[in-house]
């Protein structure tokens, strides 16, 4: 028997510009196959594996497939698709693997190329056009979004609407979102439009900028409110550069680097002039620290992305290395903690957010097993792939201990998903970021009225 | 995600959808079996004809008498992490996979066993019991993912087979589909050693040749009272392997006693759990004793005693359970390891009588030579379990026969020193041909006979253990 022997014939030979059948701009790079030695031990890490049993839907099996088409053995097409775009890009894979395979990122790269090679069709392309492209980058549009969803919450539509269950009309999915959507209030952005520096109380230590995010600035401004009082509460002056957009994090993981490309560009320049970016949205914050992989072939951005991301740091992790101060006020109340992926597996930032939850005077910490399991949130995931989703929602929420009152995170992706699974489930925890909790402390310490 | 109905004609497809339960049970276009072309061991990669997802013992009972009846040749996969091919479908096989059969049937403290369903993943054992103080002893590296049938199948080892043993010494009882879809009970109730010829040993290691496991009841064991590791670093190997053979002469039985060489310590260095250990010593040892409390730290005092005075250049007991975690974990991702410093890599799997330790690697290292490529070497050293891992790359015509032949020379070293050509991770194609180094033809046709018991149409697997026949036809013959 010959070595190699395939059943599958050889495809072309690569021309100039193509790597076997990805013929598209932006080619995926060999090298992150190349370090795959097929040894199996990703599997058990990943919830699509886990809930199929089916080895494309493994990160292993994925790669297998990714480089299969550099190698001409298959063609970029619908069945070569769903493994690829059933990936919840949680990067669970990559924490697993010996060899420091970055599944992730090979994922995203052949999105890249497949949405080049077949554009989207149907509700899809809707659903991907209406707020890839036109809601999430413009920042006034998304106002206008949170602005009609505080109407539709203000007005008694929503109550009228869960009432009338006209929710029923809607797919399970997006009636599922709709009950769990927060109290939309003012965008700090906006509402900062016209202040340069939110000053420190008392000394200043530090100056720092802050992502405010995009859909994180409009459904969940509480909690960017929270961050700023936190860290002006730490000695930090802060900013929010007003030119600022959208990580780009949903696009890319959908396939569209161009428009992340585009995204990048704006915010390492709006940012190009502070030594700190504070982020508090993990997937963001992964975002950002990879803005080079996106400019691997430009070497002028690249260079400008390296020097962006290396100012990019997450909430929990810039608090427990520059120090804060241990709230005085007694919480009382038992938590317990999820790893958002792309802050345990995309940023490696597991112990700090513990530490500062565990710190807080009356918290007590229980353990949830697989704490860094994927909640199934992923971006725009439970809206593409809703079966999916809410199964490893399910495999989450039977994690979720029992006696625990709060279950905080450090991301608003996951804090809607995990919301929706304490509402499906029928639990009764609330969920919280953990610069919230912070926060509270803080509050209730200077004797401001408490959460309740 | 899809869930389109079945789209070919092929009345077998159909067929076997109908057994399992639909179009989410089975797998049959280009792109989905793909995946299975191949497990662990890339070197040779065939496409399946159909993956099928049985969900219990019936279905997988009616899958194997439809490919019987159908003259359809099929195997059983666990998690594909063999390192043998042993779940390669060599002959566009219907792969019968196991994997959604993962359910801990149940726990019985008391009489210290467990029944499992063969895709219950190795760790998730101890992980289950360990609240309540048990744990199950075999532990290869691959344990994080590889199935307890799989284990089955090739009589896993791990790194404290030293003193618990392998796979085949913690089988108490096993469900089996024969090859004809027939299924029986071995090793009823548990009891050890009933009268007869021993199946339960037979099908232990038969490597997925001779049925199709669909139940297991294991042995499990009490949690050690108290367990103590060292890790030790040595200027040259044979001063390592020197202290290997002193331990085990001064009639310790250490939990485990495991050995990296240099090239072994860039790798696990570069990957995902580095330890920080110094990069220019040949060798390291990772010793771990455990039992009652009371002896513990005299057999340590003994360890360290030994490694300095057979040179070494540091050694230091873990401090507490998070060093003894991390100096593990940087151990058992070893083979995965390689892919940080190599494309490619082949692991061997040859045993040898433990004096011969410091000759055979000095043969390997002359192979490495030889060949022009890398060989780095992990191993279980207190049993002479040896792991040479060659490192190559695919991609570069020619040198996936170079590794080829240097991986079988290595086996011919330990063969030739009085050793065996595996000791934990199976022959399956790999090693076929090498069997004939510690068999003669007479010897072979003797196992394929009793095969042929079991799998008289040799549909089950076909391909795999054995070399093939050619010569040993002309000995029947003859
Ligand atoms: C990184 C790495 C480290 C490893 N370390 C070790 C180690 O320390 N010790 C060790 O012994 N092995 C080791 N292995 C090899 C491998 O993990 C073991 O052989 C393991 O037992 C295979 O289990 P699996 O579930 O992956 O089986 P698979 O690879 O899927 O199958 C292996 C064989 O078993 C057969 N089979 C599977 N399930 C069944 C069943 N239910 N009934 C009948 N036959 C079945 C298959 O047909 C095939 O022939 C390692 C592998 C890797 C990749
Ligand atoms: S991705 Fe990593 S863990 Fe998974 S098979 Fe490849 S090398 Fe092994
Ligand atoms: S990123 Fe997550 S879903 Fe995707 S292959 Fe890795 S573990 Fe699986």
């Amino acid at each position: 028997m010959s070595l190699r022997e395939s059943d599958i014939k050889q495809g072309p030979v690569c021309t100039p510009g193509s790597l076997g059948n990805y013929l598209w701009n932006d080619l995926p790079d060999p090298n992150k196959w190349a370090d795959c030695v097929h040894c199996g031990m990703c599997l058990e890490s990943c919830p699509t594996y886990e809930q199929t049993g089916q080895e494309q839907h493994s990160p292993r099996g994925r790669v297998h497939l990714m480089k299969s088409v550099a190698e001409g053995k298959l063609e970029i097409n619908e069945d070569f698709i769903d493994p690829i775009f059933a990936c919840l890009d949680c990067r669970a894979c990559t924490t697993a693997c010996p060899a420091d395979v970055d599944v992730g990122g090979l994922i995203e790269e052949v999105r890249g190329q497949i949405r080049q090679a077949i554009p989207l069709t149907g509700w899809k392309a809707f659903v991907s056009k209406f707020f890839l492209q036109g809601v999430f980058p413009h920042p006034t549009r998304l106002h206008a979004l949170g602005n009609l969803l505080k109407l539709y919450q203000k007005s008694g539509l929503q109550k009228l609407a869960r009432k009338t269950k006209l929710i029923h009309i809607m797919p399970q999915h997006l009636a599922d979102m709709e009950a769990i959507l927060p109290e939309i209030s003012e965008p700090v952005r906006k509402k900062y439009k016209h202040v340069n520096v939110i000053k420190a109380k008392g000394e200043t230590k530090h100056t720092v900028a802050l992502l405010t995010g995009c859909v994180m600035d409009v459904m969940f401004s509480d909690i960017n409110e929270a961050t700023i009082r936190v860290l002006t509460r730490n000695g930090n002056d802060v900013v929010i550069p007003q030119n600022q957009t959208c990580c780009g994090a949903l696009h890319v993981h959908a396939g569209d680097r161009e428009t992340g490309r585009e995204l990048a560009k704006q915010n390492i320049e709006a940012f190009q002039h502070v030594d700190r970016v504070i982020v508090n949205a993990a997937g963001c914050g992964c975002m950002l620290k990879e803005y080079p992989e996106l400019f691997r072939n430009d070497p002028v951005w690249h260079e400008k992305a390296e020097e962006f991301s290396r100012k990019v740091e997450d909430i929990s992790k810039y608090l427990y290395d520059t120090g804060y101060e241990i709230p005085k006020a007694q919480l009382n109340t038992r938590i317990t903690y999820h790893d958002a992926c792309h802050l345990a597996h995309g940023q490696g930032i597991r112990q700090e957010p513990r530490a500062i939850l565990s710190s807080i005077p009356g918290v007590e910490m229980v353990y949830m097993p697989n704490a860094d399991r994927c909640c199934g949130s992923a971006g725009i995931y439970n809206i593409t792939h809703p079966e999916m989703a809410g199964a490893v929602l399910k495999s989450k929420m039977e994690n979720v201990p029992e006696d625990v009152e709060l279950i905080s995170m450090g991301n608003p992706g996951c804090m809607l998903q995990m919301a929706m699974g304490v509402l499906k489930h029928g639990r009764n925890q609330k969920v919280v970021h953990t610069v919230q909790l912070l926060d509270w402390a803080y509050q209730k310490e200077e004797g401001k009225e408490d959460r309740t | 995600m899809r869930g389109k109905g079945i789209h070919t004609n092929d009345p077998h497809i159909q067929a076997l959808a109908r057994i399992v339960g639909g179009e989410k049970s089975i797998l049959y276009k280009k792109e989905d079996l793909l995946a299975y072309d191949c497990d662990g061991f890339t070197v040779h990669r065939h496409l399946p004809k159909a993956v099928v997802f049985p969900k219990n013992t019936e279905e997988v009972a009616a899958i194997v008498k439809y490919c019987h009846e159908h003259d359809l040749p099929f195997l059983a996969r666990g998690a594909g992490t063999g390192l043998s091919g042993g779940a390669i479908p060599l002959n566009g096989e219907v792969i019968i996979s196991l994997v959604r059969m993962k359910r801990l049937i149940s726990v019985d403290l008391e009489n210290r066993r467990a029944v499992v369903e063969p895709g219950f993943v190795n760790l998730k054992l101890t992980n289950s019991i360990s609240d309540r103080g048990y744990y199950y002893a075999p532990d290869p590296s691959s344990q994080y993912c590889c199935t307890i049938g799989g284990n089955v199948a090739e009589n896993a080892g791990g790194a404290h087979c030293l003193k618990y043993g392998v796979t085949t010494n913690h089988i108490l009882g096993l469900e089996v589909v024969l090859p004809n879809g027939e299924i029986v009970e071995i090793g009823e109730n548990g009891i050890p050693d009933p009268p007869g010829y021993d199946l339960l040993g037979l099908l232990t290691g038969s490597e997925g040749t001779l049925g199709i496991v669909t139940k297991i009841t294991v042995r499990i064991l009490k949690n050690p009272e108290a367990k103590q590791t060292v890790l030790a670093y040595f200027d040259r190997v044979a001063d390592a392997s020197q202290a290997v053979s002193d331990i085990i002469s001064a009639g310790m039985v250490p939990a485990a006693l495991e050995m990296m060489d240099q090239t072994a310590i860039e790798a696990v260095e570069a990957a995902a759990f580095p330890v920080g250990h110094p990069k220019d010593i040949e060798a390291l040892l990772l010793i771990e004793v455990d039992g009652i409390s009371a002896g513990i730290a005299e057999q340590i005092e003994a360890i360290l005693h030994i490694c300095r005075q057979r040179n070494v250049r540091e050694v230091k007991v873990a401090q507490n359970e998070q060093e003894r975690a991390r100096w593990w974990a940087n151990r058992k991702t070893g083979f995965g390891a390689m892919g940080a410093i190599s494309p490619d890599y082949l692991v061997q799997d040859g045993v040898i009588p433990r004096s011969k330790l410091p000759e055979v690697l000095q043969q390997i290292q002359q192979i490495s030579q030889k060949y022009g490529l890398r060989i780095a070497n992990i191993f279980h050293a207190g049993d002479g379990n040896l792991h040479p891992l060659v490192l190559f790359d695919a991609e570069k015509p020619g040198e996936t026969e170079k590794a080829l032949a240097a991986g079988s020379e290595c086996l011919q070293a330990c063969a030739a020193v009085g050793g065996s050509i595996t000791g934990e991770h199976g022959v399956g194609i790999e090693k076929k041909e090498e069997m004939r180094f510690i068999f003669n033809d007479e010897e072979i046709i003797a196992q394929t006979n009793i095969r042929d018991v079991f799998n008289p149409k040799n549909l089950l697997n076909a391909g795999k253990l054995f070399p093939t026949p050619g010569r040993c036809v002309e000995v029947k013959k003859g």
